[in-house]
């Protein structure tokens, strides 16, 4: 059809021109900035085109001297909250098979995808974008979802399977410290391998991934349905996961948050069977709270860029930021809210705790960890929330404690630049540092939703876990200045550990290493595991093989992700493999580390035969790389 | 079967080999002057980096542990790409003991291990210089464990400075995972070969699919 082919491309030119205007009169004041790629239209033969262009591309500052952030005053921005992602049709319409010649990424079929069939779709498109983290500051340079910072939240419920299309519009040549090729994973969804964006699986822009997540609860093949209730998770997180470069591509911003709603956390606060009754409208008494550290270079070409905090050597940022904000105000009412705490790193950890008015501690009430209830909500008050990279708390805090009128205080135990070097501000609170605050909420009137009913006592009921068909042991070191796992470094293309589709398998996570003191966020792709037991090495050095428990911590007894490894700890954990076969990632979460390659390729197989002939596969490798062997002769069969 | 089809689609890097905008240059890289093992000198960044595709690994003549296996690997890469060699794509090996390796014991080290070859030149300089380069290049490790030589890091840097792509991978992963790390710093490609690729690509993923129930390898 010439005709429509041509009224397309016509379509295409106009909408571009109308987008380069448009953005172009946004950032006047950038015209000093290099635009390194002009508007361009690439046809290949299949007739898919590619058009970009359009913000232009930062002029970043040298890396020395290192930049002191400028001085941002507290309190000046409302916290923003995400708009919920609205679903759209999409065309081409999504496939069980890769849809190349549409200009889909190529990928192995979606899996029960006749039993899935998508009932709600959406579209998250990277691209080049600007914002502004703070009034004080010129808009940055950043990459965004829909460009947005953070991105829009898709809610979602289960039962409802859907697509996320993940379209790549980033520029192919940028002069940020960004890689335009993305993958992204949905942390942590009982996904199928394909749509679970698996480091290497990383595609070019111009190209787009249909990333078919179920919304199913793990444990499909058991019950039937949608799968075990009791597996349950609600709050998850997406983001880029490229091999290798994945630290600055989240620095840049691409993640953003992903929740699913069911019975027992409906989206809304009424009565109704199996209901929590949390704190649960999104956006107004559920609020998501996205942390991460950024650093910014002085103004220049109408933008204050970001500067590249990533990698061992370069130095942390020195601003916290909530939600794109930095140290933003939030006005609540008399009542209970609830905040869906995420760290997005890339490597800072936060030790978080609630301050009053008065200067003490505030009760801040725990009721999920890593996206899954407790059975047991328990209240914080006097030591912090640790919040590793990657991990998700859904913590209540109760405003009705407070006077109108007063305000309360979020505090990060490591102090940020809030003046830029000038003479620091008072004290917001008896003995709180300015640069001590993240965030303040300020207690506005009394409540106009009905407060939900108590935090109940008894959350869910948490299925036993199984007993183990297997074990095995992950060894997280550093060698000769290397991260490695199992005496190895990641390479996508050899697998690490095999398991079988249906079993259970007991895992230990060592770390072991005497020197650098390193906190591992270990992450495991797939299922939630349980926590059997932690130990430590007191005397590492005279007694290498005495292990002491350490006792758990209230939110250690969940379900979890995300295991924080410190030196000398051990953690012994059950996870089951249900549902899906293909390849499966565990790795540090201290993105610095996974981007140095501390992560490992599993594989989840059908059959035990597979099995028997890939864990052959293995030995052999590992024997023809000269490292240990990590498999009994009774488990090689 | 082609050899070539054995392989990642590493290709020509056919865009100009001109420093990428974003680079570090010679301030970000330093400019050392440096000796080669044919006793030449050599700048880092202009005569060695700049505009160009290149690898780089430690080692030093002396060493028994990992560096001849490294070589050895580094071997089975250079033939695998002889094509590129030397003409846009280089490899470099750095000795971390500046003070014992002068030029004709690189050159030595390479005749012994068989990689005088065109394009790999073996570095050796001020040791001052050689320190700064090393923590540049590879600014991941552990500071602790790297003054200690006995356990340098064995990895090979990947950079391509005219797209500004910073890689690694260990010399002792599979060919075909060096050569795909390789091509992840290629210079970006025209939209129609991205699109030829991927189509390539989902060939490969039908086959193994076909063959073993699920995706292996690609």
């Amino acid at each position: 059809m010439p005709r429509n082919k041509a009224i397309e491309k016509k379509l295409k030119e106009k909408k571009l021109s109308d987008i380069s205007r448009r953005d172009m009169l946004k950032m006047g004041a950038a015209a000093g900035a290099v635009t390194i790629l002009g508007p361009t239209l690439l046809t290949s033969k299949k007739s898919l085109v590619f058009a970009q262009g359009a913000v232009a591309e930062p002029v970043l500052c040298a890396p020395t001297p290192v930049p002191v952030s400028p001085a941002t005053t507290p309190f000046l921005d409302n916290l923003p909250i995400p708009l919920p992602a609205v679903p759209q049709f999409l065309s081409p319409t999504p496939t069980e098979n890769a849809n190349t010649a549409g200009g889909e990424a190529a990928r192995a079929p979606h899996q029960r995808w006749a039993q899935l069939t998508p009932a709600i779709t959406y579209q998250m498109e990277a691209k080049a974008a600007t914002h502004q983290f703070h009034s004080n500051l010129l808009p940055s340079y950043a990459w965004a979802f829909n460009g947005k910072y953070p991105a829009p939240t898709v809610l979602n419920a289960y039962g409802l399977p859907s697509i996320v299309r993940f379209k790549n519009s980033l520029p192919t040549t940028t002069t940020s410290f960004g890689t335009p090729e993305i993958t992204i994973h949905l942390h942590n969804g009982h996904t199928s391998p394909e749509s679970d964006g698996f480091a290497q699986d990383f595609f070019a822009p111009g190209l787009f991934k249909d990333n078919h997540y179920g919304n199913i609860y793990a444990g499909l093949d058991d019950f039937g349905g949608i799968g075990d209730p009791r597996e349950a998770m609600h709050t998850f997180w997406f983001h880029d996961h490229h091999a290798g470069e994945t630290a600055n591509n989240n620095y840049l911003g691409l993640n953003g948050m992903y929740f699913v709603y069911d019975e027992k956390d409906p989206g809304h606060e009424f009565s109704t069977p199996d209901s929590l009754r949390l704190p649960n409208y999104y956006g107004i008494t559920d609020i998501p709270l996205i942390l991460t550290e950024k650093r910014f270079c002085a103004a220049a070409n109408g933008r204050n860029e970001m500067f590249q905090v990533v990698g061992n050597a370069a130095p942390a940022g020195d601003k916290w930021v909530v939600n794109g904000k930095i140290q933003p105000k939030f006005a609540v009412r008399r009542r209970k809210y609830r905040f869906r705490i995420l760290n997005t790193g890339p490597a800072k950890t936060f030790n978080l705790s609630l301050i009053k008015p008065d200067g003490t501690q505030g009760t801040i009430t725990v009721v999920a960890v890593d996206a899954n209830f407790l059975e047991h909500p328990f209240d914080l008050s006097t030591r912090t929330l640790d919040v590793f990279v990657a991990m998700r708390f859904d913590v209540i805090i109760d405003f009705a404690a407070f006077p109108v009128g007063t305000s309360v205080y979020l505090k990060e135990n490591a102090p940020q630049n809030v003046t830029g070097g000038g003479p620091a501000l008072p004290d917001p609170a008896p003995g709180l540092p300015m640069t001590n605050v993240l965030m303040r909420f300020d207690v506005v009137g009394n409540t106009i939703i009905p407060d939900t009913p108590p935090v109940p006592a008894d959350l869910v009921e948490m299925p036993d876990p199984p007993v183990p068909d297997g074990s095995f042991e992950w060894r997280f070191t550093l060698e000769a200045g290397q991260f490695k796992i199992n005496g190895l470094p990641f390479d996508p293309n050899r697998v690490d550990h095999a398991v079988l589709k249906g079993s259970t398998e007991e895992w230990t996570l060592r770390n072991n290493v005497l020197a650098g003191n390193w906190v591992h966020p270990v992450h495991i792709h797939f299922e939630e595991g349980r926590i059997q037991s932690r130990t430590t090495r007191p005397d590492p050095v005279n007694q290498p093989g005495l292990n002491v428990p350490v006792t758990l911590l209230p939110e250690e007894l969940g379900r979890r992700d995300v295991y924080p490894l410190p030196g000398q700890h051990t953690v012994v954990l059950r996870q089951r493999f249900r549902d899906f076969v293909g390849r499966y990632l565990i790795h540090c979460h201290n993105m610095n580390h996974e981007d140095n390659f501390m992560m490992m390729r599993w594989d989840i197989v059908e059959t035990l035969a597979q099995l028997r002939e890939k864990r052959r596969e293995i030995a052999q490798r590992r024997a023809e790389e000269g490292v240990a062997p990590i498999y009994s002769k009774e488990e090689l069969g | 079967m082609k050899r070539r089809a054995l392989f990642p689609s590493v290709g020509r890097d056919e865009a100009p080999r001109v420093p990428h905008v974003g680079s570090p240059g010679a301030v970000g890289f330093t400019n050392a002057l440096l000796r080669t093992h044919e006793d030449k000198q050599v700048r880092f960044y202009d005569d060695l980096i700049k505009g160009k595709q290149v690898i780089i690994n430690l080692m030093y003549a002396s060493c028994e542990g990992v560096c001849p296996v490294t070589t050895s690997n580094m071997i089975k890469v250079h033939q695998a790409l002889k094509d590129r060699m030397g003409r846009d794509l280089f490899m470099y090996s750095i000795s971390i003991k500046p003070e014992d390796d002068d030029p004709a014991a690189l050159r030595r080290f390479a005749e012994m291990h068989g990689a005088l070859l065109p394009g790999w030149t073996f570095l050796t300089g001020d040791p001052y210089d050689i320190e700064t380069i090393r923590f540049k290049l590879f600014r991941w490790d552990h500071i602790k464990f790297d003054t200690d030589l006995d356990s340098h890091t064995s990895m090979l840097r990947i950079i391509n400075d005219a797209s500004n792509r910073w890689n690694e991978v260990t010399p002792m992963a599979s060919l075909y995972t060096v050569l795909q790390h390789i091509s992840w710093t290629n210079s970006p490609k025209p939209f129609n070969k991205v699109v030829e690729e991927n189509e390539a690509l989902q060939k490969r993923i039908d086959k193994e699919v076909k063959t073993y129930g699920y995706r292996r390898t690609t």
